[in-house]
């Protein structure tokens, strides 16, 4: 595109622009005053929505979400050596304490719910794929997983139920696996129903993920499996 | 002021200061939320929206910048497009066509926040100086997020002039709320 005028604001609106029709429209923009008017509206245009109370709850249930993906990374603490050599897998950052971790993850089983009825979501025009997990032998329960691709992300969203109870410090954790190797993707503790969610997102090395596991685990953080596999799946 | 205060949590954020994004949720979570759910007309999936929004906020997806106008601009822009996405993605079907020409809303809250109140009646008030037609423009496009197909279709107009007349439509709004707000502050 190479002659950027209001008639693109539409699609500017819509999102459906590439970065560098972002840049070629903002530079339109900038000396554009209908269309600075009409970007300007829509800071406005929402307070024609009847006000409504958001539900009480709501806050804690979203924040704890947002900073997941921390305190997923933060888990990671010692390395546990094991036979399978370790996935080369992007550093972060790791910013919490393990104490806010272990909150944050307790408050993570009211969203459980929130993310078994994200599974209902039908998969249509976005990079989504839906995978059920097969429980191991002497297991019971059930896992799906919905991974999706957006941008350059890919995101790991699994929701399991009829989980066992944990005990002590154990948890379930999700695996990728690219020819044998893993990388911790998540971890959660279920709800007294049994039920659970993990959310992970990787920016980096998002293709070529063969397999996807959750084992129960004698504690957070491992960098490699220590315990047995409970669900399974082929990607 | 607001939009500076707007701009400096937004800078903290993408250093990771969470207290920041606190903040900047509990701004805009009551606005965000009744907006999402306008949109979506099913809270589940307004929530579901405004966690989206804010994950992409936390890790600096889709970057703000002053060259993008207010900051309320990009924020309200981009939870539309959270919002859109999920509403095609869902199951249950949209509502029916006949609901759909209602944008403005006469009853109101009485408990409602005097400055919400306030902007809400000015542009509302400015709706009204629309056409049928544009009014229609405005929800199907920018609440219902439709696609200028459907748009096309269900406004019965050939789909190469969908786009203009949003942008008119638009246009219009935005001069039509500005001649109110400034009657207010003459009024004032």
């Amino acid at each position: 595109m190479t002659k950027m005028d209001c008639e693109y604001v539409v699609d500017y609106l819509n999102g459906t622009f590439s970065e560098e029709e972002i840049r070629e429209f903002e530079n339109h923009l900038k000396n554009c005053a209908d269309c600075q008017q009409i970007i300007e509206l829509t800071g406005e245009l929402p307070y024609l929505a009847e006000p409504i109370e958001p539900p009480a709850e709501m806050k804690t249930r979203i924040l704890a979400k947002v900073f997941e993906e921390d305190v997923t990374e933060e888990q990671q603490l010692e390395p546990k050596p094991a036979a399978v050599p370790m996935a080369k897998r992007t550093p972060r950052r790791n910013w919490w304490t393990p104490l806010i971790a272990a909150v944050l993850l307790l408050s993570l089983l009211g969203n459980a719910y929130a993310f078994l009825q994200l599974s209902d979501q039908p998969e249509t025009e976005t990079a989504m794929r839906e995978v059920n997990l097969q429980p191991s032998e002497l297991f019971e329960g059930a896992a799906q997983v919905k991974l999706i691709r957006e941008d350059e992300a890919l995101d790991v969203v699994v929701s399991a139920e009829g989980l066992e109870e944990l005990q002590g410090d154990e948890i379930y954790q999700v695996w990728l696996l690219k020819e044998g190797q893993p990388i911790p993707a998540g971890a959660f503790k279920p709800n007294p129903n049994g039920e659970g969610a993990a959310y992970f997102s990787l920016e980096e090395n998002t293709e070529g993920w063969d397999t996807i596991a959750i084992t129960r685990e004698p504690q957070a953080g491992n960098e490699l499996p220590q315990g047995d596999i409970v669900l399974s799946s082929e990607l | 002021m607001e939009k500076s205060s707007d701009f400096t949590l937004y800078g903290r954020i993408q250093q990771k200061d969470k207290e920041a994004l606190e903040q900047l949720y509990d701004r805009y979570e009551k606005i965000l939320f009744s907006f999402l759910v306008k949109m979506t007309e099913d809270p589940d999936l307004a929530e579901e929206a405004l966690q989206e929004v804010f994950i992409k906020i936390w890790r600096g997806k889709g970057e703000y910048n002053e060259s993008k106008g207010k900051f309320t601009s990009w924020l309200f822009t981009m939870s539309r497009n959270v919002a859109i996405d999920l509403i095609r993605k869902r199951k249950k079907p949209t509502v029916p066509l006949e609901e759909v020409g209602e944008l403005v809303n006469n009853e109101s809250t009485v408990e409602e926040a005097a400055e919400w109140q306030e902007q809400k009646e000015q542009i509302e008030t400015a709706v009204q100086e629309l056409s049928g037609e544009q009014q229609k423009m405005i929800q199907l496009f920018y609440f219902k997020g439709y696609t200028h197909e459907k748009i096309a279709s269900i406004c019965d107009i050939p789909l190469g002039t969908v786009k203009s007349r949003i942008r008119l439509a638009l246009k219009k709004l935005k001069k039509s709320l500005h001649g109110v707000q400034e009657r207010g502050a003459i009024d004032d």
